[in-house]
């Protein structure tokens, strides 16, 4: 008999199925990918303090505790229904059907695509499939790449290409559209950065260019933005250039560009091929919920957090009994606050089951303190006003479910 | 994007940003008749990449849509699946 | 080759035991525990697969899971995810092919 399924061994599955075992709960966790770790395992950067933050070390090391708790954890499992009869959850695998009265759902995020033409062609890939590729494969991409779309994780992917040696040719923008939106509009794009900017996760990430660094030139805005681009520890970043079509018969060789005005538009006569043999495209992440949608779980659309999440308290609980979430699939955050989410969630999870000891509650408050701690000491942000975002969705949660919690804690 | 008629949106069933947008336009019609009319979303990997981008697409039509306004519905089977496997048919 | 051996934070690669396998009937070889995606993209080969209708060249472009682009065919069974599949000794890989849409020809040809 299985006490709580984990859907997705990434930094918050893995953290709620340690937490859970702890408090004496029985866990098996569930992952498609060849090995646990989630997103974690590509990530890299530098800390503030100089320290690296290694995504592969912070693997094992959930791994190995999780083994230490006897935790079930299966790799190459995939999901592909999540309903509840009666008394218990049934997670409809590839595998067979498991069975559990609490179900934790950690699915994490995915990426937002930007069609580009061409981009179809074998080499054009998502900036996360190269950091997989790169830091967790360990295989080089290409030998010569762009990447088209300029925010915080392509920063960061950036940064882990050029520390593994592989040579990024430049950063532009997708060709403003309906489809790119904000991501093909140099103002925006520019302003977004720099909100970032300060919390960005490597000192020589930190927007490391006299340009962005002089409040002078920043008020002048795009305008006097240089056409060149401004280097980022060697690339340049071109907010006044977007990729028009990706070119290549068999696979990718280059890219077609453009200059582009303030607004995004394209300055006729300025097209220029540049060569590549891969090409990254960077729109960003999105909370992956599709598996708390087909549950039934209702929903609530918060820009702050990326996209769509399911409605959740503050404890990682759902309106759905026995169903809780965590990490990325609540809104889009770091590794770390990921952890200390799975963490609530795997107490909050023990509580409901009767499990733990006298000092249960204690221990949950504690670990929603601690979420905000880690939040508040972040070093990679991608959204300055998460915090909002977060306190819409529990301001919501209250008004829409307080009561009813209050009233069945009484009754209990 | 006036030469972006034939840029496909779903990978999988290599639908264009033109057949989209012609389409969202006769008939302003919701995410999930856009995607039976068309078949953007329909294909083999179930509009995990292209969905985000048709319900842009709408966004940028139909009138009176908003950013985050068309509801995440999600159907069963979320991964392609075999019937066997449906079937509970492990063997 | 294309691995990345020696990495300044992550440190040298783990000397692997090598895994024959075939893609399109031609022999290769992966390092222990990798995937199909990321074996044949260290030895140069980036298109997976042709698009059943189109026959235009895919390879893997999330590399999670999600975008289905890189299915190829394993041992005989159609589909398969490369970038979530372990390469083991001896397996043989296909491109996912063309294949013609007898349906849609009819629905054309009306």
């Amino acid at each position: 008999m299985i006490d709580v399924i984990v859907i997705g061994a990434g930094p918050a599955g893995l953290a709620g199925a340690i937490s859970c075992a702890e408090n004496g709960l029985k866990v098996t966790v569930i992952d498609e990918f060849v090995r646990p770790g989630g997103r974690l395992l590509g990530q890299l950067h530098q800390e503030p303090s100089g320290e690296w933050w290694n995504g592969i070390k912070e693997s094992e090391h959930l791994h190995n505790e999780a083994q230490k708790q006897s935790i079930d954890i299966r790799c190459g499992v995939s999901v592909y229904n999540l309903e509840k009869d009666e008394d218990a959850w049934n997670v409809h695998t590839n595998i067979g059907t498991l069975t559990a009265p609490y179900v934790l759902v950690a699915t994490g995020a995915a990426e937002f695509p930007i069609p580009v033409p061409g981009w179809t062609l074998p080499g054009v890939m998502s900036v996360g499939a190269a950091q997989v590729m790169t830091n967790v494969h360990r295989v080089e991409v290409g030998k010569k790449g762009i990447i088209i779309g300029a925010n915080i994780l392509a920063f960061a992917i950036l940064n882990e290409l050029q520390l593994a040696g592989i040579n990024v040719e430049r950063i532009v923008l997708p060709e403003k559209s309906p489809l790119s939106k904000n991501a093909g509009e140099p103002e925006v794009v520019m302003k977004s950065l720099l909100n970032a900017a300060h919390l960005a996760p490597s000192p020589i990430l930190r927007f490391g260019s006299s340009f962005m660094k002089n409040e002078g030139f920043r008020k002048l805005g795009m305008k006097f933005f240089p056409k060149s681009g401004v280097k980022v520890n060697g690339t340049p970043l071109q907010l006044r250039k977007a990729a028009l079509e990706i070119l290549g018969k068999d696979q990718v060789e280059g890219v077609l560009t453009a200059d582009i005005d303030v607004n995004g538009n394209v300055i006729k006569g300025t097209e220029k091929v540049y060569e590549a043999d891969f090409v990254c495209i960077a729109g960003g992440l999105y909370p992956l919920a599709e598996l708390t949608a087909v549950a039934g779980c209702p929903f609530k659309y918060v820009p702050e957090l990326g996209g769509h999440v399911p409605h959740h308290s503050e404890k990682m609980e759902t309106p759905l009994e026995g169903l809780f979430v965590a990490g990325n699939i609540t809104g889009i955050e770091s590794g770390k606050i990921a952890m200390a989410q799975g963490t609530t969630a795997g107490i909050s999870i023990a509580k409901h089951a009767g499990k733990g000891s006298t000092d249960i509650n204690e221990k949950l408050e504690q670990a929603m303190k601690n979420v905000h701690t880690v939040r508040q000491n972040a070093a990679i942000q991608f959204n300055p006003e998460v915090a909002n975002g977060r306190r819409k969705i529990y301001e919501l949660w209250d008004v829409f479910y307080g009561k009813e919690q209050d009233t069945l804690q009484e009754i209990g | 994007m006036n030469n972006k008629e034939a840029l496909v949106i779903c990978r999988c069933e290599e639908v264009t940003y033109g057949q989209v947008f012609a389409t969202a336009k006769e008939h302003k019609c919701t995410s999930r008749e856009l995607k039976l009319r068309t078949r953007a979303g329909m294909g083999f990997c179930g509009g995990r990449t292209c969905r985000v981008m048709v319900d842009r697409i709408i966004e940028s039509i139909v009138p009176n849509t908003e950013e985050g306004d068309i509801p995440l519905k999600y159907q069963p089977p979320i991964r392609p699946v075999t019937f066997g496997t449906v079937g509970e048919n492990h063997e | 080759m294309n691995r990345i051996i020696d990495h300044p934070v992550l440190g040298k690669l783990d000397d692997r035991k090598k895994i024959p396998f075939t893609f399109e009937g031609k022999e290769y070889e992966a390092l222990e525990n990798e995937t199909i995606a990321a074996a044949l993209l260290a030895n140069d080969v980036r298109t997976l697969r042709v698009h059943e209708e189109s026959g235009t060249p895919r390879g893997f472009y999330c590399n999670i899971g999600h975008c289905m682009e890189c299915r190829v065919n394993v041992n005989g069974q159609a589909n398969v995810r490369a970038c979530l599949t372990v390469v083991k000794e001896n397996m043989v890989v296909e491109k996912g092919k063309q294949h013609p849409n007898i349906v849609k020809r009819m629905v054309e040809n009306r």
